[in-house]
């Protein structure tokens, strides 16, 4: 068991490590795509400045909690597309019939299709998560925090678009969902939790769960709050179990394809 | 001994059906009509340790959905599947250690890496150690002569070379059955016969176990003793390469240049196939009429030229495929 764990995870350290292989081949686009990740990320924070310019509080959270969700919403997404990139192209991985060559590997064909790719532009995002959380003040106790709530939000927004996309397996073509569901929790990280009331509010902490990959670590880096870590590291690890058996039930259901398909 | 049995395998898909046109597409949307096609139907079989078996039949004859079932990609509505005495439903990770899968129509290999990293990474897959991976990759490459290419990536490579890699890296973790799928789809006949000498050689060295599938005749006369057909989800013929041909030995194919017409309209067994100017293919039923009646008939002296044939090997496939 515990040799097969080690196994599983030796692969997928060895793809992550040949994707960025690949990626390293074309240097120059690399290099450009990661920097401008960075630039564009740095654009909205412009807009923070003026807004906190006039106004000394907005829906609760200090300037420096904005730099802290941005800081987090940025490294959160950063993970999960620079590692699990291909689960938000799952859907048409199912539907197309691309899941073939994972199946006849020994290996977790979960961890194997949405680990195969790479995005190198959420580097960019990973790092500038990192660089807003220096300017935001860095100590050793928020840089441990920060780097674990990057990697549970990170595996959350993974799930949900997992559990997204596997919806294929049932309806067909579930990409624009997957989309807008994936969307809709990037976009509302980005704004203080203090803004949303009634309905909306109780949506991004229940079923949009923005509250944990966003709101919660924020809340836990100003003032540390055991419960409340307890409570995202407990949801994170149900809803991860309950993504691979959702997963693995829609396998059942994979139909496979005959198209002509090369692996990039 | 038997290491692949299947025993009254079946498998159904469920497809969606639309009216023509944009209000086909609207009906479709409240109201969906499904079709279901069987897609593999009832079918048995056994292969044994060792040999080079022909899985043929015509475009959505289900010889696909056998094979992915076989490696545990589809799951079988009904029936039983035993690989290798490992069922590949249930226990779909033991059985990839020990079988080996090229489908000509889907790349394995990463287009930006080289051969080589490509194996090294299979290698990992299959938990192979690093040294004795770097061992078998040199073992693999003398054996399918790659050295020439191997630290090429592999979108830079020609076809020919891309499938000698991908058949590589299957190999990579000595499976013990071979599944390969139409394994030299779009290569030239220079290629293909060295894909099929390799595929013989590997076959003989290490004993493997090949499962072919391909539309190429000449891929199955040439490597195969035994021949599997299947047509609309059924098997419609199980037997050996010689047994095919000699069944349809009592067929032969006059082509012959005379001086004059001849006309057979009395003659049993007789098929003209093509007739123009004094030039004439006849398809001869030698279990109704002899060759050397024909002969007689034609008169030797009449003869300008003449070719005395067996049916291709393609055409009594096809014959085959029409009756199924």
């Amino acid at each position: 068991m515990l040799q097969g764990v080690k196994n599983q995870l030796n692969v997928t350290i060895k793809t992550i490590k040949y994707g960025l292989m690949r990626e390293m081949i074309n240097k120059t686009s690399f290099i450009m795509n990661v920097i401008f990740m960075i630039l564009n990320n740095a654009s909205f924070i412009i807009q923070w400045i003026v807004i906190y310019s006039l106004k000394e509080d907005v829906g609760g959270y200090t300037f420096n909690q904005i730099l802290l969700l941005w800081a987090i919403a940025a490294s959160t997404y950063g993970f999960s597309h620079f590692i699990f990139k291909k689960a938000y192209s799952l859907s048409d991985l199912i539907t197309n019939g691309k899941l073939d060559s994972f199946l006849v590997q020994p290996k977790n064909v979960l961890l194997a299709c949405i680990t195969t790719d790479i995005e190198v532009s959420a580097l960019g995002d990973l790092l500038y998560g990192y660089i807003v959380l220096i300017i935001s003040g860095i100590t050793v106790s928020k840089f441990i925090l920060f780097t674990f709530f990057s990697i549970t939000g990170a595996i959350i927004i993974t799930d949900i678009a997992v559990l997204l996309g596997s919806l294929s397996f049932w309806i067909g073509r579930s990409d624009m969902i997957a989309d807008t569901g994936n969307n809709l929790m990037i976009n509302f990280s980005t704004y203080p939790d203090g803004i949303f009331k009634g309905a909306a509010r109780i949506l991004l902490l229940t079923v949009i769960p923005v509250g944990l990959t966003a709101y919660f670590p924020v809340w836990i880096m100003t003032k540390f709050n055991f419960k409340l870590t307890f409570v995202i590291i407990v949801i994170t690890v149900i809803l991860t179990l309950v993504t691979f058996v959702i997963f693995y039930r829609g396998l059942r259901r994979y139909s496979s394809s005959n198209l002509m398909i090369s692996k990039i | 001994m038997s290491v692949i049995s299947v025993k009254h395998l079946t498998k159904t898909f469920k497809i969606k059906e639309k009216k023509k046109g944009f209000s086909g597409s609207i009906s479709a949307i409240f109201k969906p009509i499904y079709k279901e096609v069987k897609a593999v139907n009832d079918i048995s079989f056994e292969v044994e340790e060792g040999e080079i078996i022909a899985f043929i039949g015509p475009n959505g004859a289900g010889k696909s959905t056998t094979i992915k079932m076989l490696t545990g990609i589809l799951y079988p509505d009904s029936g039983e599947i035993n690989v290798l005495g490992i069922n590949p439903t249930r226990e779909r990770k033991k059985l990839a250690y020990e079988i080996g899968t090229v489908f000509g129509q889907k790349e394995q290999l990463w287009m930006h890496l080289t051969a080589y990293d490509n194996f090294k990474f299979f290698g990992a897959i299959y938990d192979i150690t690093e040294k004795e991976t770097e061992k078998r990759i040199e073992e693999l490459s003398k054996l399918f002569d790659l050295e020439k290419f191997i630290n090429i990536p592999v979108r830079n490579l020609s076809l020919g070379q891309r499938i000698r890699c991908e058949i590589v890296a299957s190999l990579i973790h000595k499976p013990k059955i071979l599944f390969l799928d139409e394994p030299t789809i779009g290569l030239d006949p220079v290629v293909k016969e060295s894909i099929r000498k390799l595929i013989k050689k590997m076959n003989k060295e290490y004993r493997t176990t090949i499962f072919l599938t391909s539309h190429d005749i000449s891929d199955i006369e040439k490597l195969c003793k035994r021949v599997v057909i299947i047509n609309d989800g059924k098997i419609v013929m199980d037997d050996s390469m010689s047994n095919l041909k000699y069944h349809y030995m009592d067929k032969k194919v006059i082509e012959v240049k005379l001086n004059t017409k001849v006309n057979f309209s009395n003659t049993k067994g007789i098929n003209i196939l093509k007739e123009k100017e004094n030039r004439l293919r006849i398809e001869i039923d030698t279990k109704q009429t002899d060759l050397t009646t024909v002969l007689k008939l034609i008169n030797p002296e009449n003869i300008m030229d003449i070719n005395i044939s067996n049916i291709p090997l393609e055409e009594i496939i096809a014959q085959i495929y029409r009756k199924g």
